[in-house]
């Protein structure tokens, strides 16, 4: 190995030196002023290696990781707020729905919607009850409808608002041959569709149609409804 | 098995002072190389999981911090003064004469041009071989002991011509 060969190796390497490159062991052997050489050279390798090696920010370590919890605390954050706007948006859809189903109406008609009405309230009014509304107090209730009775159309039992299908409506309950006599006044919507008739097995009914609102009555087989459509029709009188 | 967090902090403990070394030196500016080790580090945790052998863990993270430092020529780069970067190194330690040789050998190191120094650095500081150097810049080995030939040879000049005073030279 000559000289030039020698120096370029220990100045690429210094290590070298230590690696058992025998070659390069056997020069440094040989030669007193190649081994002097390779010392001076790894002398000068060792004050490199001091120069190199500046001081390190103490709190550089803490920063690092500092920076590194608060970036995946980071990440975590948006993922809760995915989640978050996903749970809202399934509980948005489910209110809606629930919504859809509570107050969309499951009957199509008025004759439909007034008969389960009935039967659902049938326990509560008995024909020979001795409650009685007077036909001022009817009055009274029938203005919401912009409506007026003249004069009684029987013995009235029991009348006040209740909801027809989520409308305001007047329920009124009058005593029938047999079986009470129910009377609805429900303002005109286009949700249901009139029927002028209707009947199940018990009961029918008919629908009066006036000008702001619809007139239904209902009664068992042995009632005249006809009696009935006719007194009412010629008994009210609506003020506008 | 170790979790995620753990395995980062023990990799910051363990690497974070070769790899500020390595960015100072890339770079000669002490802000500027704590900002590339953050950057670097908050990669390599985003990553961490791609590492597969911990003990290639220092290359791989020399790997991200060169391309952390090649993306800031990428970007406006702002000249932050008009001093020459060699003579902002550190010069608070004047307290004994290794210093003043440690400061000196220091400047000298930073007039290197980066393709010398940077794998000198390597080669002192991280203890890699010729090959590893190599593959990390890409690089062919004959290359890489030819640059680092050149920098000691020019280090050595440099320390034969040293002056043996350090600062203003006043009558």
């Amino acid at each position: 190995m000559d000289d030039l060969q020698f120096r370029r190796a220990i100045l690429a390497d210094p290590k070298s030196t230590e690696t058992d490159n025998a070659e390069l062991l056997a020069a440094l052997l040989e030669d007193p002023a190649k081994k002097q050489f390779a010392q001076e050279i790894n002398l000068l390798d060792e004050k490199i290696k001091q120069a190199l090696n500046i001081p390190v920010p103490d709190n550089l370590c803490d920063k690092l990781i500092l920076r590194q919890t608060l970036a995946s605390h980071q990440v975590q954050k948006r993922k809760t707020r995915v989640h978050l706007a996903l749970a809202a948006s399934v509980a948005i859809l489910g209110g809606l729905l629930f919504n859809f189903m509570q107050f969309s109406s499951a009957y199509t008609s008025l004759g439909d919607y007034a008969l389960a009405h009935v039967y659902h309230e049938e326990t509560y009014f008995a024909n020979n009850s001795k409650d009685r509304v007077t036909l001022t107090s009817l009055n009274q209730k029938m203005a919401a409808f912009d409506g007026n009775f003249n004069e009684s159309l029987g013995k009235l039992l029991f009348a006040d608002y209740c909801r027809f299908d989520g409308m305001k409506s007047l329920h009124l309950v009058f005593q029938g041959k047999t079986s009470p006599v129910t009377v609805f006044v429900v303002p005109k919507n286009d949700q249901l569709n009139f029927t002028a008739k209707f009947d199940d097995n018990n009961l029918y009914g008919e629908s009066l149609g006036f000008k702001h609102a619809n007139v239904i009555i209902v009664g068992d087989k042995n009632e005249s409804l006809e009696q009935w459509q006719q007194n009412i029709s010629s008994n009210i009188a609506w003020t506008i | 098995m170790m979790t995620k967090q753990v395995r980062y902090e023990a990799l910051v403990k363990a690497l974070h002072g070769d790899l500020y070394r390595y960015a100072y030196w890339l770079c000669h500016e002490k802000q500027v190389a704590e900002d590339l080790v953050q950057e670097t580090f908050l990669r390599a945790w985003r990553a961490l999981d791609s590492l597969k052998d911990e003990k290639a863990a220092k290359s791989w993270l020399i790997t991200i911090l060169r391309r952390e430092n090649a993306r800031r020529f990428e970007r406006k780069r702002f000249e932050m003064s008009e001093y020459e970067e060699a003579t902002i190194t550190d010069t608070k330690a004047i307290s004994n004469e290794q210093n003043i040789e440690n400061d000196w050998l220091r400047e000298k190191i930073a007039q290197l041009p980066p393709e010398y120094s940077e794998p000198l650095v390597l080669q002192v500081l991280g203890g890699f071989s010729g090959d590893d150097i190599a593959n990390m810049l890409n690089l062919n080995k004959n290359t890489v002991m030819t640059r680092l030939f050149r920098a000691r040879n020019q280090l050595k000049d440099a320390l034969a011509a040293e002056p043996k005073t350090k600062g203003v030279y006043n009558g």
